[in-house]
């Protein structure tokens, strides 16, 4: 071995062995393997050997540098034993415990579930994957009908096969599944897909709430009132809300539920597009081509169906300034708050 | 659509409310109005138009409604045109089963000029260019009618106007812009045999006016409204003409709004009438005779709503109404071809007495009502609460991917949003993956999460939808230990990740899930880590020091604080505890400063 090297080790052996507090070990640390420490140097100097010789100086070199950091470990060991303690149970004290999240959809879906089975509402679902007939015919919107240009579709087999485009879609499966079972109280959470282009405003998928009732005797009074309890239980009992013509092909009388602007009041402002009024969904009165298709005689029964989109509503309550943010994005929770 | 106030006025004198009332008034009726605004001494209203009220893609309709509403009357204008100089029929001829009424006349003499201020104010407010007096005067019909109408200048065509469908005798057409557009084999055309002219949308640029034209073809038509739509489509080409002509218009309605054409076209052209009226009406509205009781706008809104006033918004409607024992039979007008049935009559009656008179009262009350929830919903709200409880936060991801798990039985959509996320997805597992990625890419590590959600196949010609459970743990044991709390058995694959599916799983009868508020926050930047070292001269409780320390750096900008490290220096007696600080939505800088000023360190 090299004279020199083996007077590194030499010297270093005996002051690793003096060292009793962990300053001295981190400085000798630095000294011996920092990125300006002493092996640093011996490595870039390396190419100054002559080149026979240069190999087994390399090996060299790295022996003596494994045995230091060796004797590094060991009276790392020594020093805190004898200088520090380590206080115990360390594991159990480092963080507050880990609690889950349910998403924020999720969270607003389950608000309302609550409130509609309060009032004898069941949940209910149906494929996404769906037919022309049950996401367009059964909902009075034949074909050429001017209402498909108020949705662009995602088809899987044009023009039998699609996704589904809104939650009305599973009110088509609903009435047809339970005709025979009248009176009906449903509400639905649903993710509904439309060709959009994704941006900060908009995207291909979202969620909608809808819920539906079947029953004798069911008027607009019924429809607005219930609405409005869907209303205030989401944004607080001094909500207001105006309930206006709107055109639906699968309700009549359709009605369109608009809430104050929370910014301005009604004046007017940019978030409310100047309209001092916010448009929150759709809803009416079941007509009586989709009850009919359904095997539900209107004469007899009547409907209401009403539903809002939840993606705004949740983003606007978390201060999600990004659709994107809620499918796949950059939603996170901090792992010790509720 | 744009709505100035004092055109509106021109066919409802009596109209004098205030632009606000106005405004909400159109939207309370059905005619949702995003604002108003005073523009070169104008008000004028923005609005959306339902797609089922074509009527109202023009002055009229709109004049029409509010005219009902506010019970003043209508002034429709009266025309008498001036008789033409010639005994002349111009020789057109329809071909296409897709033309259902059109009106021609020629005009001679014609002096093409500059329109006047006031016209080309109003379209200027309505967003359309002006070009020249006859030009604007068949746009401004259009917007006061709904009704779009053509203008050929017959030097450079012939006389003769064909109305066809291509049949592939054109390839190309030259739009008066000059935009070149591949027409298809059942586009419709007007040609005069030689050369298209025209589409039923958009005129051509070989047969527009100019400066030089001196005699005219005026035409007005209605289509099929489904040919028009797809031939827009498939064109790619949308102009205000076939915004309105691919909605349900009124043939009724063409004669009018035609001789108010002429005879502005002559009252800005100087022009003469030199021709006779040519007129084929090929297809008439289908006008329904409604059983209609009149008790029913009470019975489905739930107020009452006076027998009078619901026979006389139908009257002031322009419904012909007659008695039938308990009953009426009701014939709508023909501008309403959206009034098909009583439901629609009911409609018109409920919103014209006024949504706002429906009263907010109580609720529907509690039913017992058969329980129709599936149980698939009940497990999965129990497995979303369990999982909550063993710390594991649900994600969401896009149901549309990139790449198949198997291509033989992935479903592939046919017009994705883009070229890439065209395949249903087949497994929650790369989904969660990028998700991975992305909170690694944000600095969050330690996670754990969840989704549930619908995964994809095809067999066959069936398309097969499954509902998942994906679950990820960055400690793989812990992942371990978690699905036997579960009670859940599934592969684990990269030793982090399981999928199952939960269609194979028991389900319970019912569940109550829990409601709970969770923030959740939209990371904007990375995490930001940062660690500081504070010693004490006793020992202290870790969990109160945790809150001290949260409470001092605040929860705007805090994501985390935990404590790395606890020593007790033997000789000074000092407890030296090391935190570790995570910060979010924050530049390195504040985040720094913010550390600093917390634990009370110098830079």
């Amino acid at each position: 071995m090299d004279q020199k090297l083996e007077q590194i080790l030499n010297q270093y052996q005996e002051k690793i062995a003096q060292i009793v507090t962990d300053k001295d070990l981190e400085t000798t640390r630095i000294e011996l393997f920092g990125r300006n420490g002493l092996f640093n140097d011996l490595f870039t100097k390396m190419k100054d050997i002559e080149p026979q010789d240069r190999r087994s100086y390399g090996q060299n070199l790295n022996v003596i540098k494994n045995e230091l950091e060796r004797l590094m470990a060991l009276q790392s060991q020594k020093v805190e034993k004898t200088v520090k303690t380590k206080v115990e149970n360390q594991e159990n004290i480092k963080a507050l415990p880990k609690i889950g999240h349910l998403h924020p959809v999720t969270q607003t879906e389950r608000q309302l579930n609550a409130l509609f089975k309060k009032l004898g509402f069941s949940v209910y679902n149906s494929p996404e994957i769906v037919t022309d007939e049950f996401n367009f015919e059964r909902l009075n919107v034949p074909k050429n009908h001017p209402a498909r240009d108020m949705q662009d579709s995602i088809y899987i087999k044009e023009p039998e096969y699609l996704l589904r485009t809104q939650t009305s879609t599973i009110e088509s499966y609903l009435l047809k599944a339970k005709s025979g079972d009248l009176p009906i109280r449903a509400a639905f959470p649903g993710s509904v897909y439309r060709n959009e282009k994704v941006n900060r405003s908009n995207h291909f998928v979202f969620h909608q709430y809808q819920a539906v009732v079947v029953d004798k005797g069911l008027t607009m009074k019924d429809l607005i009132s219930t609405m409005d309890l869907m209303f205030k239980t989401l944004y607080g009992p001094e909500v207001v809300v105006r309930y206006r013509a709107k055109y639906y092909p699968e309700v009549e009388p359709g009605v369109g539920p608009d809430m104050q602007c929370f910014n301005c009041h009604g004046k007017g402002c940019p978030i409310c597009k100047y309209a001092g009024w916010i448009e929150m969904g759709g809803s009416g009165m079941i007509h009586p081509k989709v009850l009919k298709s359904a095997g539900i005689d209107p004469n007899i029964w009547s409907g209401f169906a009403f539903g809002m989109g939840l993606d705004r509503w949740t983003m606007a309550q978390k201060n999600i300034k990004d659709i994107r943010t809620l499918m796949g994005g950059n939603l996170a929770y901090k792992p010790n708050e509720l | 659509m744009k709505l100035i106030y004092s055109q509106l006025q021109k066919l409802l004198p009596d109209l004098n409310v205030v632009p606000q009332k106005l405004r909400d008034d159109l939207t309370m009726i059905g005619h949702f109005t995003n604002y108003f605004e005073e523009i070169e001494n104008e008000i004028v209203f923005d609005l959306d138009i339902k797609v089922n009220r074509g009527d109202c893609l023009g002055y009229f309709g709109i004049a029409k409604d509010l005219g009902v509403y506010y019970n003043i009357p209508l002034l429709v204008p009266q025309i008498t045109l001036p008789k033409t100089l010639e005994n002349l029929d111009i020789p057109i001829e329809i071909k296409s089963n897709d033309v259902k009424r059109v009106l021609a006349l020629k005009l001679s003499n014609i002096k093409v000029a500059d329109s006047p201020e006031w016209l080309k104010k109003v379209l200027s407010l309505h967003g359309i260019n002006s070009i020249n007096n006859i030009v604007d005067a068949t746009n401004y019909i259009m917007l006061f009618y709904g009704i779009p109408s053509h203008a050929f200048d017959t030097a450079k065509t012939t006389p003769y106007l064909i109305w066809e469908n291509n049949n592939n005798r054109f390839d190309k057409f030259t739009s008066l812009d000059g935009s070149i557009l591949d027409l298809n084999k059942e586009t419709l055309l007007i040609s005069n045999q030689k050369d298209a002219l025209s589409l039923s949308f958009i005129g051509g640029n070989n047969s527009g006016i100019d400066s030089n034209t001196q005699e005219i073809i005026v035409e007005m038509a209605i289509y099929n409204r489904s040919r028009v739509r797809k031939d827009s489509r498939s064109l790619k080409t949308v102009t205000e003409a076939s915004i309105r002509l691919e909605k349900d218009l009124d043939t009724e309605t063409i004669p009018m709004a035609f001789d108010q054409l002429i005879n502005l076209i002559i009252d800005l052209g100087s022009g003469q009438i030199t021709s006779n009226l040519f007129e084929k009406y090929l297809v008439k509205p289908e006008i329904p005779q409604i059983e209609f009781n009149a008790q029913k706008p009470s019975i489905t809104s739930g107020i009452n709503i006076p027998i009078d006033f619901v026979l006389d918004v139908l009257n002031r409607l322009g419904c012909k109404i007659e008695k039938t024992g308990e009953l009426f039979l009701v014939t709508p007008p023909s501008i309403r071809p959206d009034i098909t049935m009583e439901a629609d009559l009911v409609e018109e009656v409920v919103r014209f007495f006024g949504y706002q008179n429906i009263p907010i009262t109580e609720p529907l009350a509690f039913k017992d009502v058969t329980d129709i929830t599936p149980k698939e919903i009940y497990l999965i709200d129990e497995l979303k609460d369990k999982l909550v409880d063993l710390g594991y936060d649900e994600v969401l991801t896009w149901p549309l991917v990139s790449k198949p798990v198997d291509p033989k039985t992935v479903i592939t959509t046919q017009n994705s949003i883009n070229t890439e996320s065209i395949y249903l997805r087949q497994s929650l597992i790369p989904s969660l993956q990028e998700q991975q990625d992305q909170y690694e890419r944000l600095k969050l590590f330690s996670t754990q999460f969840f989704e549930i959600g619908k995964i994809f196949f095809q067999e066959g010609d069936k398309y097969i939808e499954k509902n998942s459970l994906g679950i990820y743990n960055s400690k793989a044991e812990n992942l371990v230990s978690d699905l036997e709390k579960l009670g859940i058995k599934g592969k684990i694959v990269d030793k982090k990740y399981v999928e199952i599916i939960l269609d194979d799983l028991p389900k319970p009868n019912s569940y109550a899930p829990q409601v709970k508020n969770f923030k959740a926050y939209e990371l904007t930047s990375q995490i930001i880590t940062l660690d500081a070292n504070v010693s004490f001269s006793d020992e202290k409780d870790p969990v109160e020091l945790i809150k001290h320390y949260s409470e001092i750096i605040g929860d705007k900008y805090l994501w985390q604080l935990i404590i790395t490290d606890i020593y007790k220096d033997t000789k000074s007696n000092q407890f030296r505890y090391t935190f570790r600080a995570s910060y979010f939505n924050i530049d390195d800088k504040t985040a720094k400063d913010i550390h600093l000023k917390s634990f009370g360190l110098k830079n």
